[in-house]
């Protein structure tokens, strides 16, 4: 069945497809992350890095010079946005529950651009990168594009699985690397504690660069010259929860093993996720330019 | 079944001066209504507020010639349609020395 439908034919799923979503049909539970609030409500009690990871759009790749670009698997992808910030990242995530455990795969087809920049906006040189023809400058200022899990079980014990593409490094120079975090992302528990405290525009997935590590190889992806082109790349990601463990990135046709990455959890126990599985893509600008991720669509999968 | 979306575009944000909320693209809807809440004023009055459309995302004009007047702690609505692609908010607080707290929401309907 899977090698008769187009939509199915293009992964390679597990045994049992939890979800497939493609986005002419709604956002499928893609949704802004934020951190938590107190009893009141008020949102001011939300962490300033946590509370501002925009909405997702039901995007069209609408572009200025070509107009409507559209989606691979017809006119809508999911868009995660940033704003024009240096270091601010938009987030979506989709939240399920672990009904066994294993291994547990999600594939995507995405591609990620920096916004278009016109007129006295625009500069033909960044990042060491010169308009020439071939190579643009808005390619140095798309900063980075993460996938991540945020899982919990077995009486609170929480991990986090991160594969991050670090398509510029800070100082915004081309780095196309493969990046993980050696340490869990800081929670808002941690800053009730009074043990964390993060500034608007914090990576929240781990604030100190130091923490970020390099696995694989460095990977050139498609960005396709300018801004307003938009090419779908293929990204298949397998963990395993009943180890607790990474397994395999494949990134078109790159395949990186990730059995040794490691999958730092957290020291202290959380209640009221028992089971918890949650996916999330998100998006940095290192830049003071509008980042976007665009997922066509998602399947996950697992064996159990 | 029709397709519908809530955008939080801004969050308890404290506002001064002229601003502009985040281009959203809104291609496959057909209406929309614009939810202005006003959580807290600071020497202001409220807020004065015009729809804006774009063919782009990048620039920008007036929708029409409403200006929507959010004045006091509450909650401001009108409605779109006919509107492209794109759509944001251009605002400002009224008067400009002062500050408005308030929560931006975009509901869209196919």
């Amino acid at each position: 069945m899977v090698a008769a439908d187009p939509r199915l034919s293009r992964f390679r799923p597990l045994k049992r497809i939890l979800a497939h979503d493609q986005f002419d049909s709604g956002t499928h539970g893609w949704c802004e992350l934020i951190g938590n609030y107190n009893g009141k409500g008020d949102l001011a009690t939300v962490d300033d890095h946590m509370r501002d990871f925009r909405p997702p759009q039901l995007s069209g790749c609408n572009f200025f010079d070509i107009g409507t670009h559209g989606a691979m698997s017809g006119t809508y992808a999911l868009k995660l946005a940033t704003r024009p910030i240096a270091g601010h990242t938009a987030v979506g995530i989709r939240r399920l529950t672990m009904s066994g455990r294993g291994l547990v795969q999600i594939e995507a087809y995405f591609t990620f651009k920096a916004e278009a920049t016109t007129g006295d906006h625009g500069v033909d040189s960044f990042g060491g990168v010169e308009w020439d023809g071939n190579l643009h400058p808005s390619e140095a200022q798309f900063g980075a594009f993460t996938v991540a899990t945020d899982i919990c079980g077995d009486q609170g014990l929480r991990y986090h699985t991160v594969a991050r593409y670090q398509n510029t490094d800070l100082d915004n120079r081309l780095s196309r690397r493969w990046m993980y975090p050696a340490v869990p992302e800081p929670t808002p528990r941690e800053h009730v504690q009074g043990k964390v405290k993060l500034e608007y525009g914090a990576d929240f997935t781990a604030p100190d660069p130091d923490d970020w590590h390099v696995f694989g190889a460095p990977q050139e992806l498609c960005y396709n010259e300018v801004p307003t082109k938009v090419n779908w790349h293929y990204l298949r990601w397998r963990i395993d929860t009943a180890k607790r463990r990474n397994v395999e990135l494949q990134v078109n046709d790159r395949v990186m093993d990730m059995s040794e990455v490691p999958v730092p959890p957290y020291a202290e126990s959380y209640g009221s996720l028992e089971n918890l599985l949650n996916f999330y893509f998100s998006v940095r600008t290192h830049a003071p330019v509008r980042n976007f991720l665009f997922l066509d669509s998602v399947l996950i999968s697992v064996d159990w | 079944m029709r397709q519908s979306m809530t955008a939080v575009l801004e969050r308890d944000t404290t506002f001064d001066g002229e601003f502009a909320t985040e281009p959203y693209e809104v291609a496959w809807a057909t209406e929309a209504r614009w939810f202005v809440q006003i959580l807290a004023l600071d020497h202001a009055v409220g807020l004065r507020l015009r729809t804006q459309i774009s063919p782009d995302g990048i620039t920008w004009c007036d929708y029409d010639d409403a200006e929507h007047v959010a004045a006091g702690v509450g909650v401001t609505s009108w409605p779109v349609r006919e509107f492209g692609h794109w759509l944001r908010v251009r605002g400002s607080v009224d008067p400009g020395e002062g500050t408005v707290t308030a929560r931006i929401y975009l509901a869209v309907k196919s």
